[in-house]
């Protein structure tokens, strides 16, 4: 067994669609120091530092080693860990890793996104560069401006998370209506999250659903914004995490399994082998790995609350599923009955998820981060009422072929 | 949107301009057989020896089997309808995708809907990315048989697919 | 935690200029080969760390559309941004938890994609540096050698002789890219000048290469191998970018180095470690990496090459394999190093083998002017 760890401090910062108001350098060094401050440690005391955002949507390439002197980097172990999506989950689970192998003492894991700084048009279409070489590789063999712009111009507006949600919708019962009341729900959650993006204190579903349709069955109130943040948690080892943290919060259980791409295309343009990209074999593999780590049986039972990569609201319910959370095919309905509330059995996203806030880089490490504030019951206005004792965190990422699980506890039994 | 809006002091901006360059990247040659095949209406895809799992467009190497997807086989151009994404009509002027209007282009016309889709050919273990043609939006669904339209002049490269219809009758 | 881990199991492309096999192939080879080295199957990894990066590979999220070749599927996976070293050292740490037992590490850069000169230019700080539009990665290795000669009146002869000794080593070892068995000190003096005083033949050159290794936890390793390679020590740091570090030593190299020699027991590398392999991008570096090493005192690097003590049979060889000089797939180029060093271990290096081998020690650098560094120290039984 690896020896015990606990995040003992977290840091953001405000995300909005353009902080023309600070530099990367700048945007990284208020969450990592932010993050150092709640922790009660000072720069000397890190041991070591791990970074991550993605670095093609900045313009900077390698941004760690400018930005580094703003965070304490020098004459420090500083290890740049990119995933896509996951990149914050990569980041996160990184930290832990530096810490449980013995190595180092406490730790600095910090991931950021300052998409304004370049022309690219947010997060959703500097996705497309994924296939970049593959694209090109299909064009060159004919496809044509109108074969590219039509499958890969209308699924790129709202992200091949379209595809998904349309699979789950089919097998599920699942409606459009339900993405209208997620969405709704994060952006009256994010209000009360003094970091996040898109706060709109009493959204309704009927609000939601006066917005322009994009691609069926995603409408324009459906999708995340592209945000400029940064996110940094500091990581301890057990002795250290109890003399620093009042309540640590333990990290129980951690997976991060990657599956076969799972939409659109391969390297150079082939084919890819999965026929349902709801299915998230991935997702499914991950959880398991990571409650059987934490000792958990029965994750409806003993989840207190979930943090579910969601930028689009089709993946709060499905991931929520692949995570235990709720039967197969049936989370639409305890989103009807007000399970996933904050007076809820299974309060997701309450602080909004990543349908309110998305810095790429830095999303998937808000989810351990929120989980973390409640565990630490620092969430304050969106602090769930009831004692949580144990919290899951998700996130996704790549060709919706990388999954991160995180589970959290208040105690290490 | 009355979403909540921040007001944050601005601070410098210092603009630049510096040209990425050229990437030269590389590829298989497996489009290329893939689109000879096309000449004679036949789809074809490859085969891992080991799972026996059929990929189509084809592609090199099987994940699951960590081999080479050495062989190859043919699929039907008939298929299923796995997972699909309506656009909104579309409306010259109203929507720019990589900066072109698809009215404009051509692509579509006035007041129709886009509707890309992925398809599982008959024989085939993989989703093909393409799009309907010839149906409206409301008779789409998943499950649906479709058969490919071929161009009518066929030139041997990824135009010749045109997309794919509605079996009907 | 004193659990002891192993390499058991490696393997290396030909590193060329322009492969003519995309990414996938390449990293497929080196996977395949590492497996088949080691004796064991893809079911039996545990977790698999890669290195490369989105900007020399041409797109984001880069490690999407190779990771099944690099044989991930369904399998706990990372990917790090920078050398092969770095995924070295999270693989490690992933095995020193004791969730894991078996971990393969693998990293490659195909340069040929995109000039890896070119990119450098990016890592530059956008809001001063790059705005001049004149440093790139040798402009500011040029930077740098000038200060170090100057320092510590180093010739460009004494640079020369770095190059010579790892090119002529290369041309023994068959993966190495760039092979010149008999090149002469005024060849490189006369080769192509870049910025003064780097040229053509003192900087590497632009590869296409991947190479893949397996580690294991004791119990496993044995298992698998009678001739595990254990790492017994290692370090990593990072300096202050350019502007704010001392460019004319290799600050954080030393303190690196003195993390992994503590680690591993070492109190004297000269007298401890048998082979050395280095990654040294521009031949000047090198003088400075046996500084950083603790093989000679401050400024005294140039005595190690005149002397000869670092060639090829010498008393402590360095970069027997050809070195980075030899072949520099970038992300490749430091876990390139780590397998050479093993192969000396393992008494595998066939055509530069130095006998008796030991100890040996690996090193990985990343960023202009060598702004990070890893140190490995490897023992054999």
């Amino acid at each position: 067994m690896p020896r015990p760890v606990a995040i003992i401090g977290c840091g953001q910062t405000k995300h909005s669609s353009r902080r023309r108001d600070t530099s990367q350098a700048e945007l990284v060094a208020e969450a990592a120091w932010n993050a150092m401050e709640d922790a009660n440690v000072t720069p000397e005391e890190i041991d070591a530092i791990v970074v991550g955002n993605m670095q093609g949507f900045g313009g900077v390439a390698q941004p760690d080693l400018w930005i580094g002197d703003w965070i304490g980097a020098p004459e420090k172990p500083v290890m740049r860990i990119t995933t896509g999506g996951t990149t914050g989950g990569a980041v996160a689970q990184g930290g832990y890793y530096h810490v449980a192998s013995g190595l180092h003492n406490i730790v600095l894991a910090v991931a950021w996104e300052k998409h304004s700084d370049s022309k690219e048009a947010g997060a959703v279409t500097g996705l497309g560069h994924v296939g970049f070489g593959a694209q090109m590789n299909l064009l060159r063999c004919g496809m044509g401006t109108r074969g590219f712009i039509a499958t890969a111009g209308v699924g790129a507006a709202a992200g091949v998370a379209v595809y998904q949600a349309m699979h789950y919708m089919h097998r599920s019962g699942c409606k459009i209506e339900h993405f209208d009341m997620i969405a709704a729900k994060s952006r009256r959650n994010a209000a009360k999250n003094k970091y996040a993006h898109l706060q709109w204190p009493d959204c309704t579903p009927e609000d939601i659903a006066k917005t322009e349709m994009v691609a069926y069955p995603f409408r324009y109130g459906h999708i995340c914004p592209a945000s400029d943040g940064a996110s940094a948690l500091i990581f301890a080892e057990g002795s250290i995490a109890r003399k620093k943290a009042k309540t640590p919060a333990w990290i129980k259980g951690l997976a991060s399994i990657t599956d076969e791409e799972n939409q659109i295309m391969s390297e150079s343009g082939g084919g890819i082998g999965v026929l349902d990209s709801s299915e998230q074999i991935g997702a499914r593999i991950a959880a398991q790995k990571a409650y059987k780590m934490a000792g958990i049986e029965d994750p409806q039972k003993e989840i207190d609350l979930a943090e579910i990569y969601q930028p689009f609201p089709s993946q709060e319910l499905i991931f929520a599923e692949k995570l235990g959370l709720f039967d197969e095919g049936k989370a639409w309905i305890a989103l009807e009955k007000g399970e996933t509330d904050i007076n809820g059995r299974m309060p997701c996203d309450l602080s909004g998820g990543v349908l309110a806030t998305n810095a790429i880089g830095s999303a998937a490490l808000q989810r351990i981060l929120e989980c973390a504030l409640q565990i630490m019951g620092k969430a304050e206005e969106h602090q769930a009422p009831k004692k949580i004792r144990t919290a899951v965190a998700h996130g996704w990422g790549g060709s919706t072929n990388y999954n991160t699980v995180t589970v959290l506890g208040a105690s290490l039994d | 949107m009355p979403y909540i809006k921040e007001e944050r002091k601005e601070t410098l901006s210092v603009e630049g301009e510096w040209a990425y360059g050229a990437y030269e990247y590389k590829a298989n040659k497996l489009l290329d057989e893939f689109c000879q095949g096309l000449k004679e209406r036949k789809l074809i895809g490859s085969l891992c020896p080991s799972c026996g799992k059929v990929i189509v467009l084809p592609r090199a190497i099987c994940g699951r089997c960590h081999r080479k997807m050495t062989e190859r086989t043919t699929v039907s151009d008939k298929g299923t309808v796995l997972s699909y994404i309506v656009s909104p009509p579309m409306v010259k002027g109203k929507y720019k995708m990589f900066g072109v209007d698809p009215v404009e282009l051509g692509i579509v016309k006035e007041g129709e809907s886009l509707i890309p889709a992925n398809v599982r050919f008959d024989g085939s273990d993989s989703p093909f990315n393409t799009l309907i043609l010839n149906a409206k939006p409301e008779e789409v669904n998943i499950g649906m048989r479709v058969k490919v339209v071929w161009k009518k002049e066929l030139a041997g490269n990824l135009s010749d697919i045109e997309g794919v219809e509605p079996i009907r009758g | 935690m004193t659990k002891r881990v192993a390499i058991v199991g490696y393997a290396q492309s030909n590193h060329q200029y322009d492969m003519p096999v995309p990414r996938e192939d390449m990293v497929f080879e080196v996977v395949r080969g590492t497996l088949e080295d080691a004796g064991i199957t893809r079911e039996e990894l545990d977790t698999i760390i890669s290195a490369s990066t989105d900007f020399l590979d041409g797109r984001t999220i880069s490690g999407v559309f190779y990771g099944m070749a690099a044989g991930v599927y369904l399998k706990e996976e990372s990917r790090v941004e920078e050398d092969g070293t770095l995924a070295l050292y999270y693989a490690f740490m992933r095995i020193l938890t004791g969730i894991y037992d078996i971990a393969l590490v693998e990293a490659h850069t195909q340069g040929s994609v995109f000039n890896p000169h070119q990119v450098s230019f990016y890592t530059l700080d956008p809001l001063f540096d790059r705005q001049f539009n004149l440093l790139n990665d040798i402009a500011t290795a040029a930077l740098q050698a000038r200060m170090y000669m100057n320092k510590y009146n180093a010739s460009e002869e004494e640079i020369a002789m770095v190059a010579v000794k790892n090119l002529t080593n290369a041309a023994s070892n068959p993966h190495a890219h760039r092979k010149m068995l008999d090149i002469t000190l005024e060849e490189v003096l006369n080769s192509k000048l870049y910025y003064d005083p780097i040229r053509e033949l003192t900087m590497s050159p632009i590869s296409d290469g991947a190479c893949a290794l397996i580690l294991a936890s004791e119990e496993k390793a044995k298992e698998i191998t009678d001739n595990p390679v254990w790492i017994l020590g290692v370090g990593s740091c990072q300096d202050g970018y350019i502007r704010d570090r001392n460019l004319h030593k290799l600050e954080s190299l030393q303190k690196a180095a003195q993390r992994a020699y503590e680690m591993a027991g070492i109190k004297d590398p000269v007298t401890e470690i048998e082979v050395l392999e280095v990654s040294e991008r521009f031949a000047h570096e090198e003088l400075m990496i046996y500084e950083a090493l603790g093989l000679c005192r401050e400024g005294k690097g140039k005595v190690l090459i005149e002397e000869g003590i670092t060639r090829k049979y010498g008393r402590l060889p360095v970069n027997p394999s050809g070195g980075a000089l030899g072949a520099d797939p970038v992300c490749a180029t430091g876990l390139i190093r780590v397998i050479e060093a093993a192969k000396q271990i393992k008494g595998e290096a066939n055509g530069y083998q130095h006998p008796h081998v030991c100890r040996a020690l690996a090193h990985g650098q990343f960023g202009l002017c060598a702004q990070k560094n890893v140190v490995f120290v490897l023992g054999g039984e």
